[in-house]
C-alpha cells in the first residue's frame, strides 16, 4: 500500500491529473503520526495541497468515555469524516499565560484605564468631553475667566517647581538671574513662541490674545515677505516671567481660529 | 499553549459546559443549534437541531445521557445526548433563561423570563421518564418570582435547595420541597450573570455585571471572598484541583465596537481563591467572554465568547509550577 501511494503522488502523475480534477487524498501512518494529504481548490480556484499531521496517542479512559469515543456523528456533523473537521475545529496560534506580580498589575491598570476614561478632555472647562461640546463654549469662561481661575495655580506651580525642582548647577542659576544665556543682548527668559497660528493672524489679534496675561515689551509676528500673510508663528516678550509661564500654561493646546495653538518658551538661537 | 478553536456557532456563545467525565464539551449560542465536542481534540460530535430561538442555557445530567436546553423560542427541550434527538419539549409562557439538572438527574429546574405580561417563574419537573408525555405534565413545583428576574440558577446541596441569582444582584435560596424562600442576600449591586459550584458543591462563585466575582457559601449564602475587576464579569469558574478561579468578561458587548481589544479586557483572568489576587491572564477572544468552564480534571479549561468561538486551553507546565507568593 505505501508503494502505491508513492506512485500516486509522484510529480508526473500530478501533472497529468491537473487536467482531470483533484488528486485523491492520502493517509500515511508513520511512527506515531498520521499524515493526511488533501487537495482542494482555494478561493481563487487554484489547486492547493493541504498536509495535516496528527499525533496518535493512547489514553486510558473510563469505559463510558471509551464507548462514547465511537459514537456516530449526528446533526450538522453527520457527514464529517472521523477526525476533526477543519471547518469547525482549528488550532489557534500560540498564546502564553502572563503571570503578574502585584506591581505589574497596578501599573497596567493605570496605563490602560486612564486613557480609556479620559480620552476627551475639554480645553475650556477640563471636563471629560471634547471642547466642541463644552457647555461653556463661547462664554466668558472660554477665555478670560479660565485664566483668572487658573492663573494663580500656575504661578504657584512654577514657583514650587523652581524650589523643589531638579538640581541646577550654580553657573546655570547665574544665567537665569542675569537674564539670558551669555552673549545674548536681549532678555529672552520671559519670551514665548506661539506657533500654529492661522494665516489671517494680525498683530492686533495677537495683542488681543496675550494682553490678558500681563504687560509685554515686544511682540513679533512672522510674516511672509511677499504676501504679507502670517507665517504661522510669533514671539511675545513679556515683562514678567510668571506671566509668560501663565500664558504657556493656558494657551498651549488652546483652540484659536480653528487651530490648536502650540506655545512654548522661546529657545535661544544657536549662534 | 496552542488552544483549540471551535467554530460551530454563528452567533455569540451563551453557555458552555463539560460533562461529568469531561470528555464532552457542550456549547450553546444565540444561533439555534447547541453543539457537542470531544474535548480532547476538538472534534465535533454533533449538533442538536430543533430549537427555533436563541438557546440561553444548557445542562448535562450526571450520566451524560440527557441534555436540557432553555431557549428564547419559549420551550425547554430535553435531548438524547448521544444521538441528538429531542426526547421532550416543554412549552413555557416566555423565554427560558436558565436550566439545570439536579445532581441525581431525577429532576430538572428551569426559569422563565419576565416578559410578555408573564411573571418570572421557577419550575421543577420530574425527568425520570423523559419522553413526549412531559410536555403536558404539570411541573412538580412552580414558584412565581415576583422580585427581579432570575438570570442564573443552581441546584444546592443534596438537591434540596435551588439557588437563584437575580437581575438586581440578589441571590436567593429556595426550598425545593415547598418552594419557600429560605434566604436572600444582596452582596452584588448588578445582574448576576453566572454562578458555578465548586467540586463538592459547598461553595459557589458568582459573576456579576457590577464588575466583581464573589465566592459564597452555598448553604448560608455568606459572601466569603470578592474578586474585583474593572469590567463586567460574565462568567467565573472554580478550579477542581487548585485554589484558583478563572474570571471572564469584558466590556459590554454593546460598547465593544468603540473600544480597542486591549482596553476591552477580553482576557481570562486567574485569581487565587483565597488571597483574592489576580496572578495570571490569558488572551484569546476578541470579544467579551460569556461563559467559562474548567475541565473536571483541572488541566484545561474552555471559554466561549461573544465572538462565537469556543476556545479550549490546555494548561502548560508553567501554570502548575507557578507558586503564589
Amino acid at each position: 500500500m505505501p508503494a502505491a501511494d508513492k506512485v500516486k503522488s509522484s510529480w508526473a502523475d500530478e501533472v497529468e491529473l491537473d487536467y482531470g480534477g483533484l488528486p485523491p487524498s492520502t493517509e500515511v501512518i508513520e511512527n506515531g503520526h498520521k499524515y493526511v494529504t488533501e487537495y482542494k481548490f482555494n478561493n481563487d480556484d487554484k489547486k492547493t495541497k493541504v498536509l495535516r499531521t496528527y499525533k496518535i496517542t493512547k489514553q486510558v479512559v473510563p469505559k463510558v468515555v471509551a464507548r462514547r469515543k465511537n459514537l456516530p456523528k449526528f446533526g450538522d456533523s453527520e457527514n464529517d469524516k472521523p477526525g476533526p473537521n477543519s471547518h469547525t475545529t482549528m488550532v489557534s496560534e500560540d498564546v502564553y499565560m502572563q503571570f503578574l506580580s502585584a506591581k505589574d498589575e497596578e501599573k497596567s491598570n493605570e496605563n490602560v484605564l486612564d486613557p480609556l476614561k479620559n480620552i476627551a478632555k475639554c480645553r475650556i472647562c477640563n471636563g471629560d468631553h471634547w471642547s466642541v461640546n463644552c457647555p461653556y463654549k463661547g462664554t466668558a469662561m472660554d477665555t478670560s475667566k479660565l485664566m483668572e481661575n487658573k492663573a494663580p495655580a500656575t504661578t504657584t506651580t512654577v514657583d514650587s517647581g523652581s524650589k523643589t525642582g531638579k538640581y541646577v548647577p550654580p553657573f546655570m542659576k547665574d544665567i537665569q538671574k542675569a537674564g539670558g544665556p551669555g552673549g545674548r543682548g536681549r532678555d529672552d527668559t520671559s519670551a514665548i513662541r506661539i506657533s500654529n497660528l492661522s494665516e489671517s493672524m494680525t498683530e492686533a489679534d495677537l495683542e488681543e490674545l496675550v494682553k490678558k496675561f500681563g504687560p509685554h515689551n515686544k511682540m513679533y509676528l512672522a510674516r511672509d515677505k511677499n504676501t504679507g500673510l502670517c507665517k504661522g508663528f510669533a514671539y511675545v516678550h513679556f515683562k514678567l516671567r510668571k506671566d509668560a509661564a501663565a500664558a504657556i500654561e493656558l494657551l498651549n493646546g488652546h483652540g484659536y481660529d480653528h487651530l490648536i495653538l502650540n506655545v512654548e518658551w522661546s529657545k535661544p538661537q544657536n549662534n | 499553549m496552542k488552544p483549540l478553536m471551535l467554530q460551530g456557532h454563528e452567533r455569540s456563545i451563551t453557555q458552555i459546559k463539560y460533562n461529568r467525565e469531561g470528555d464532552l464539551l457542550f456549547s450553546c449560542s444565540k444561533d439555534l443549534k447547541p453543539n457537542v465536542w470531544w474535548s480532547l481534540n476538538g472534534e465535533r460530535l454533533g449538533t442538536y437541531n430543533g430549537h427555533q430561538g436563541a438557546v440561553w442555557s444548557l445542562d448535562v445530567d450526571w450520566s451524560t445521557s440527557k441534555m436540557i436546553t432553555g431557549s428564547g423560542d419559549m420551550t425547554t427541550k430535553i435531548w438524547d445526548v448521544e444521538f441528538g434527538k429531542v426526547l421532550a419539549s416543554i412549552p413555557a409562557q416566555s423565554s427560558v433563561r436558565t436550566t439545570n439538572f439536579s445532581y441525581s438527574g431525577n429532576q430538572a429546574a428551569y426559569t422563565t423570563d419576565k416578559a410578555m405580561g408573564q411573571n418570572c417563574e421557577l419550575f421543577i419537573i420530574d425527568v425520570r421518564t423523559a419522553d413526549s408525555s412531559l410536555s403536558h405534565q404539570d411541573p412538580v413545583l412552580r414558584v412565581p418570582i415576583l422580585q427581579s428576574k432570575v438570570t442564573s440558577m443552581l441546584w444546592g446541596a443534596l438537591d434540596e435547595t435551588i439557588i437563584t441569582g437575580h437581575e438586581n444582584g440578589h441571590i436567593s435560596l429556595y426550598d425545593v420541597r415547598n418552594g419557600k424562600q429560605i434566604n436572600s442576600v444582596n452582596d452584588h449591586t448588578n445582574s448576576i450573570n453566572d454562578m458555578q459550584l465548586n467540586k463538592d458543591g459547598t461553595m459557589f462563585v458568582t459573576a456579576s455585571k457590577d464588575t466583581s466575582a464573589k465566592l459564597f457559601d452555598s448553604e448560608s449564602l455568606l459572601c466569603l471572598k470578592t474578586y474585583k475587576t474593572e469590567r463586567p464579569v460574565n462568567s467565573a469558574a472554580i478550579s477542581p484541583i487548585l485554589d484558583h478561579i478563572v474570571v471572564g468578561g469584558g466590556q459590554d458587548a454593546m460598547e465593544v465596537t468603540t473600544t480597542s481589544s486591549r482596553a476591552g479586557k477580553f482576557d481570562s483572568r486567574f485569581f487565587h481563591l483565597i488571597y483574592e489576587e489576580e496572578f495570571a491572564r490569558l488572551k484569546g477572544h476578541f470579544g467579551p467572554i460569556n461563559s467559562l468552564a474548567f475541565h473536571p480534571d483541572g488541566k484545561s479549561y474552555a471559554s466561549g465568547g461573544e465572538d462565537g468561538f469556543v476556545r479550549v486551553q490546555v494548561f502548560d507546565n508553567s501554570y502548575f509550577e507557578y507558586m503564589f507568593e
